[in-house]
């Protein structure tokens, strides 16, 4: 087995027009056994910043108390936030450190740069970027993330096309993984508003 | 995978090197394969490295760890040479070689030969095999094809050669090594250092002596295709 | 000595903390993840006035291709320009450090940067790490001493070479450059046989895919062509897309509308002394 398959976790980012959606799924397992239907894959950053981590759950959340950390003491010094390019170097620094025993975690970085501008970003689990213009995925249902999006995935659509999209994208890949799944949390983020929508998905 | 060429293994000098004294000075000789597992990743390396203007080495087993360890002793020689005034002796260099061999011997995967020529004590020619020792010899062999050069040096090697016939032994003995050494090939590079200076020579792959059951060399393997009676592809 | 409370940011290093869990984890079966490595081929010659470097744009984690275009001619200094395979994170991770100490070198020097420096610094991390950082790479650049190719291997060994291939692709590009290579190439012959180099590992190598990226170092400058060729363009896209009927079923919405950006208008001449 591999540690990636511990908790299970499907994530997703998609570029629109002048925004971006991240999505996950909701459930936490240890191995097949389901512990959790309304686990937190997301969390904000920013007011325009998201991030994303899958694989094992508790070095996730170590890392996301890290960059949260690393965050906070940025926007001290700088009074200001961060932009999403700056902080996915941040991500990949300190996955890197951990190069010879890594967090098993990949993360979905996805933000709005300057002149809302979309950004997203996925790494391994050594801090390797990968800059995509449409769409990056990870986590257990990755494989068939990456098909899905692959064939729905259209440029410069509108938010609530976007949101249709990689709601879409999500709720049929996740359906042929067996460790995620049960709903899904999407984040659809514009340079106005920021809406965050919780699907019904399969509870089996 | 059956034909595992195993391109992630250490890149490694599956070697022919060699070093003579004559009359006079020192001739040194190396084959040019750079092999990583099965493939031959640089077919015309330069083995012999220069240490000093009068100190040269050649390098075999694993070439990053003879490269570091040649780097190293060239920057140690370097400022050996300015402190003193004069030109380093070729003793001094296989002995700081010897000292990071040694210290190092749990670390480091190589095998050198140190040769060159100082007003002291004239040609002379260090081995220093894997473990750190120092050895002066006459002549001294290395690397995966000195196997079968042991005897041919036994009786070949005479005591005052001259410089000429000294080199033609280096060229012969190392392309007998690869007739039959695997992990040797490509071309001859020779150095000859003494009282006069260095003279840096290359015999080319197609240029040497043929051995039993070797074939001519050929421009490209359809020449041979063609010259064969039968189809290939009719067998 | 106590321990600080606050984690600080660490000045640098890697960091070995996780190895024992890690080490505990995959004895009891689980395994740990493969990382992204760039199944690769990357090409380098030397031409009548200066060197190409050639890539392709796969990157792949085990069978997945996890990125069709990606770059991995990385920058060293505005005359060097260095290939990477092997792990993803440590070539990138290896070029940009070296290329930020070359930098530095440069602010202190008030020089352009050479090629042997560049290389040194490499060769000097890898070998440090005795293979561990599995990096290749094909090292290229144009200085005061002239034209220079280099191949570095991870475990530190470096070749000087008229013309080079390194990665999965290598033994296909290899074969293009054995039979086809010259001395005194012009620009275009030598863009020519690097692409034709790359597009054999791209057809011949699983690990290979995608566009071919070229690289142009000379005396006079350098000239990045990013997505030379495509010789494998996307076939398969519906011209309409998929469009959904909005009835993903949708159990809770929240809505956060964001702060306007303040525009901050400098007053006047308040700044002014």
């Amino acid at each position: 087995m591999s540690i990636f398959e511990y908790n299970g976790s499907a994530l997703v980012a998609m570029v629109g027009k002048n925004c971006f959606a991240i999505a996950s799924d909701r459930r936490l397992g240890v191995q097949l056994q389901t512990i959790a239907t309304d686990f937190q894959r997301i969390s904000k950053i920013h007011d325009r910043l998201f991030l994303g981590l899958s694989g094992l759950a508790t070095d996730a959340q170590t890392l996301y108390q890290r960059l949260v950390f690393r965050h906070k003491l940025y926007q001290l010094r700088e009074e200001r936030d961060m932009k999403p390019e700056t902080f996915a170097n941040l991500v990949s620094a300190l996955l890197y450190e951990k190069r010879f025993g890594p967090y098993f975690c990949q993360p979905v970085i996805a933000g709005l740069g300057d002149e809302d501008k979309p950004f997203i970003c996925t790494m391994d689990s050594i801090g390797a970027k990968e800059l995509a213009k449409d769409f990056v995925v990870a986590g257990t249902a990755s494989e068939s993330l990456y098909g899905a999006c692959e064939s729905m995935f259209k440029e410069d659509m509108e938010p609530d096309e976007l949101f249709e999209t990689v709601s879409q994208a999500l709720l049929s890949s996740v359906d042929r993984d067996c460790l995620s799944g049960w709903g899904g949390h999407v984040y659809v983020v514009t340079p106005t508003e920021v809406k965050e929508r919780i699907l019904k998905g399969r509870m089996d | 995978m059956d034909l595992n060429m195993n391109l992630n293994a250490p890149h490694s000098m599956g070697t022919t090197i060699i070093g003579v004294t004559y009359n006079g000075g020192v001739v040194l000789g190396a084959d040019s394969r750079t092999s990583t597992g099965m493939y031959v990743a640089n077919r015309a390396s330069d083995k012999i490295t220069q240490l000093t203007e009068n100190v040269y080495v050649c390098r075999s087993g694993s070439a990053a760890d003879s490269q570091i360890v040649s780097d190293y002793v060239r920057y140690f020689l370097h400022q050996h040479t300015i402190q003193l005034g004069q030109p380093a002796t070729v003793k001094v260099a296989a002995n700081l070689i010897r000292l990071l061999s040694y210290n190092n011997k749990n670390m480091l995967e190589t095998g050198l030969i140190v040769g060159g020529w100082d007003k002291y004590e004239g040609g002379k020619i260090y081995g220093i095999p894997l473990g750190g020792t120092l050895i002066e010899q006459p002549f001294a062999i290395g690397g995966s094809g000195s196997s079968y050069l042991y005897g041919f040096f036994d009786q070949a090697w005479k005591e005052g050669m001259t410089k000429d016939e000294a080199e033609q032994l280096v060229v012969k003995a190392v392309s007998l090594a690869i007739a039959r050494d695997g992990a040797s090939g490509g071309v001859v590079r020779t150095v000859i250092i003494n009282s006069e200076g260095v003279t840096r020579n290359f015999y080319p792959g197609d240029k040497l002596p043929l051995w039993h059951e070797e074939l001519e060399p050929q421009n490209s393997l359809l020449d041979i295709l063609n010259s064969s009676s039968p189809e290939p592809m009719n067998i | 000595m106590s321990k600080s409370v606050v984690e600080m940011p660490p000045k640098g290093g890697f960091s070995f903390d996780l190895c024992k869990r890690n080490e505990m984890l995959s004895k009891k079966g689980v395994n740990p993840p493969s990382f992204r490595k760039t199944g690769t081929t990357i090409v380098g010659l030397i031409f009548q006035d200066g060197v190409i470097l050639g890539a392709d744009t796969r990157a792949t984690e085990g069978p997945i291709v996890c990125d069709k275009n990606c770059e991995k001619i990385h920058y060293m200094a505005p005359n060097i320009y260095c290939c990477g395979a092997g792990t993803a994170a440590d070539t990138e991770a290896v070029t940009d450090m070296v290329s930020s100490q070359l930098q530095l070198h440069r602010y202190h020097t008030g020089r352009e940067s050479r090629v042997v420096t560049a290389l040194t610094l490499l060769k000097r991390h890898l070998f440090n790490y005795q293979g561990y950082v599995s990096a290749a790479l094909v090292l290229g650049g144009v200085d005061v001493t002239g034209p220079h190719l280099h191949t570095i291997y991870p475990h530190g060994s470096t070749d000087t070479l008229p013309f080079a291939t390194m990665g999965s692709g290598s033994l296909a590009a290899m074969a293009v450059f054995e039979s086809k290579y010259r001395e005194g190439l012009t620009r275009d012959e030598g863009i020519a046989l690097v692409t034709e180099a790359i597009c054999s590992g791209i057809f011949n190598d699983l690990g290979s895919g995608s566009n071919v990226d070229v690289c142009v170092i000379t005396k006079a400058g350098k000239e990045y062509l990013r997505n030379h060729l495509q010789p494998n363009p996307r076939t398969y896209t519906s011209s309409k897309g998929y469009s959904f009927p909005k009835k993903t079923e949708v159990l809770l919405t929240k809505i956060t509308p964001l702060k306007e950006k303040v525009e901050i208008i400098e007053g006047g001449d308040a700044m002014e002394e």
